[in-house]
């Protein structure tokens, strides 16, 4: 009796912990809608840290003192988190209202019905005052699913007070190859002693490869949603790295932590372990910041020796209206504040960028800190300049980040040459497009 | 853990079982209450999640049935072959592993030291926090590549790799952290050293037997079920890893796939990739796996575990 009893419990309590093995549905934040008072209650969503949240705030109370029967309801977290909070609020069927929105997911829930068609809605939402490359960034054939919450493109910074310290002269920013980018990290390297590696970029963000594939004269995403770079191109992106690493301008294989946090505070720049690195730009002033205030901000090198322009005006995310949102009227209402109204613009500044519209991004622009003035020039003047157009991340783009990260992960530790990582590369990126 | 401590000897135990049995019965039922309760809440995941293994989901519009494609896919997978390797590796090396640890960090404890309670404490804590977010990144800092680890190999004139970042080191890296959390199955091993009767060990002693000879006829006996239970619950658990691997790679199972959990890749899959039905079949295919094993361990159970009486 006894025994069967004890045998009985352990039993159980095994069986027990196995039920708890089948995954938990997660549970997203609820949303209601309708506040107190008869108003309209908004329900925003976004990804970000803290300051963006306080600047934010103080563009909504400016949209909610001047439109009372309207409140917004914000929630925000890590982009990470963040983007598995909202496809189960879509799953659930209670969507927010207004949302940032990933620019390689913008398709997968515009493909699926989940967003607002914005171009129907041109009465509401004025959005004459973006130029047709930022509008671009928001349109699948005919429609339009996203607004660019502010533009930024990817840049190169050089902490010069590093370069003066060792007395190594940095390259012409405009007019710099990639071969001058090796010649100069390697010569940091050597005039530090090792102790400071010359450059380093995360050769497995997408943004950076576009750039590369741009240059070499193929859209990373064509037209019709399909990868165009090719095995050659992605083979040459792979090789350039590893040859400045050889060299030790580039830190050696495991030097760097890929997720040892993507905030500037914790950078290997702002810990002076390299002299150089890729960017967004509208983080230019929060990286300036941690460095110590001698950054500088140069273009991608290679932009007058490709075949044509790599770089392009980018976002770093897209405001969505969903389809199902019970206040669509009241969102556009919003959703156009948030893109003209030059008092919200400037309360919100440019954590996400400058601002998508021209008219409004001048008008700020004198209230800015130098460093985010720096930043607004080197965008403005891109924009004005003639770029090879760039088209919308297709249906499947998000899973190519790791599968990029996985692959040049082994061409880091030379587990697989930079031919063998591209044909893989083109092969599962392809096959992930087309899935 | 009531049933574990209940005092093993009882004279008149005969005289007054079924009373007793009665009593037990609903105290037992009354700790289980919190589960049944569960279950109410969970049968119905459960039938989703089942009828959703089946389908094409991604989240967005609504499931499509799709017969056994996940199936078929899953078959095809080289991803989830990779994952469920890491699983396999990681279970097989760090559950003997720390179980080894728990029960000799146990025996040691057990032998009367100064101030038990304190090294128990001590010892458990790993447990309590090891799959908490801060203390993997704390490891992440310990074996990173400028870490604490590399800067004492340094001394020696060795550099060493990133622990972390290294695709040849990182499952070795999350292991150790496994095995670090030995305190659980250590306080249980504890509570289960002072059930074995000292009058087994003075018997053995006056027969001549070694101190050797006592942990293997009579420690170990008489503590089989114990490690059973440990056995099982550690597997189970290992099986289930998810936050070590998450926050180490920050999400992505890397570097290179070699942490990349099967729960992990589920995750990927089911939110990343909005890919909940193929999700859902992987959470089943699991499920399969580790009750299988479970089924395993109860079969070898036979053979090792030795019941008194």
């Amino acid at each position: 009796m006894n025994t069967v009893n004890r045998r009985g419990a352990l039993k159980l309590a095994g069986l027990a912990g196995l039920a708890a093995t089948l995954p938990a549905c997660g549970r997203g934040f609820g949303g209601k809608s309708g506040g107190g008072n008869g108003a309209v209650e908004l329900n925003m969503v976004w990804w970000g840290d803290s300051a963006r949240a306080g600047k934010t705030q103080k563009a909504l109370e400016l949209f909610q003192s001047a439109h009372p029967d309207i409140k917004v309801r914000t929630e925000y977290q890590d982009s990470s988190p963040y983007k598995d909070k909202l496809v189960t609020r879509f799953a659930a069927g209670d969507p927010p209202d207004l949302m940032a929105m990933r620019v390689d997911s913008l398709r997968e829930y515009a493909g699926r019905g989940a967003l607002l068609d914005l171009a129907q809605h041109g009465d509401k939402l004025d959005l004459s005052g973006l130029t047709d490359a930022a509008r671009a960034l928001g349109v699948v054939g005919q429609q339009n699913f996203g607004v660019p919450s502010g533009l930024n493109t990817v840049g190169y910074v050089v902490d010069k007070a590093l370069t003066d310290k060792y007395g190594v002269k940095i390259p012409d920013g405009n007019t710099w190859s990639w071969a001058d980018l090796a010649a100069f990290a390697k010569q940091v390297t050597q005039a530090s002693g090792g102790k400071v590696y010359g450059t380093n970029f995360e050769v497995w963000t997408i943004a950076n490869l576009i750039v590369w594939t741009r240059q070499s004269g193929e859209d990373f995403y064509t037209a019709d949603g399909k990868l165009g770079a090719t095995v050659a191109t992605v083979t040459n992106w792979f090789a350039t790295v590893q040859k400045m690493r050889a060299e030790r301008g580039f830190p050696p294989a495991g030097f760097i932590d890929p997720n040892g946090g993507a905030s500037p505070a914790q950078s290997y720049l702002a810990k002076k372990s390299i002299a150089s690195q890729i960017i967004p730009t509208n983080n230019f002033l929060n990286y300036n910041k941690v460095c110590g205030g001698q950054l500088q901000l140069l273009r991608m090198p290679g932009e007058t020796q490709g075949t044509r322009r790599g770089q392009s005006i980018d976002t770093p995310a897209l405001w969505s209206v969903a389809a199902k949102s019970k206040h669509p009227q009241e969102t556009l209402t919003l959703l156009n504040f948030l893109v003209n109204d030059v008092s919200g613009a400037k309360a919100a500044g440019t954590t996400r960028g400058v601002p998508a519209s021209q008219a409004v991004a001048k008008a700020i622009a004198p209230d800015l800190e130098p460093d985010d003035q720096r930043a607004t020039t080197y965008l403005t003047d891109l924009q004005n300049e003639k770029l090879p157009p760039s088209y919308s991340y297709p249906i499947g783009a998000s899973k190519l980040t790791n599968i990029l990260k996985s692959i040049s992960t082994e061409v880091e530790f030379g587990r697989k040459t930079p031919a063998a990582a591209a044909t893989q590369f083109v092969t599962e990126a392809t096959k992930a497009l087309t899935a | 853990m009531t049933v574990l401590t209940r005092p093993r000897t009882e004279p008149e135990r005969v005289a007054r079982e079924p009373v007793r049995k009665k009593r037990q019965d609903r105290a037992a039922y009354l700790f289980l209450l919190p589960w049944l309760i569960g279950i109410v809440f969970t049968v119905g995941p459960f039938a989703v999640s089942l009828y959703l293994a089946f389908t094409d989901y991604n989240l967005l519009t609504p499931p499509r049935w799709s017969g056994l494609d996940n199936v078929r896919e899953m078959i095809g997978d080289a991803t989830l072959h990779q994952s469920l390797q890491v699983t396999f590796i990681y279970t097989l090396v760090s559950v003997p592993l720390s179980l080894a640890a728990a029960l000799a960090v146990a025996m040691v404890l057990h032998k009367g030291v100064r101030g038990l309670s304190i090294y128990r404490s001590v010892y458990y804590l790993p447990s309590l926090l090891g799959s908490s977010v801060a203390i993997v990144m704390l490891w992440r800092y310990l074996f990173g590549y400028q870490g604490v680890v590399n800067n004492f190999l340094g001394w020696f004139g060795i550099q060493g790799p990133g622990w972390t970042s290294d695709p040849h080191f990182a499952l070795s890296t999350l292991i150790l952290l496994h095995v670090w959390t030995f305190g659980a199955p250590m306080v249980i091993f504890l509570a289960g050293l002072k059930q074995i009767p000292v009058m087994y060990y003075e018997a053995a002693a006056m027969d001549g037997a070694s101190p050797w000879r006592q942990f293997r006829s009579v420690t170990l006996p008489l503590l089989s079920p114990i490690i059973f239970f440990n056995l099982v619950q550690s597997m189970i658990a290992s099986f289930q890893t998810f936050t070590q691997g998450y926050v180490m790679s920050g999400g992505t199972g890397g570097p290179a796939e070699s942490t990349l959990f099967s729960n992990l890749y589920l995750y990927q899959k089911g939110f990343g990739e909005l890919d909940m039905g193929y999700a859902s079949s992987m959470a089943w295919l699991l499920l399969m796996i580790i009750a299988g094993f479970t089924a395993v361990n109860f079969l070898a159970a036979r053979y090792w575990v030795f019941y008194e009486n």
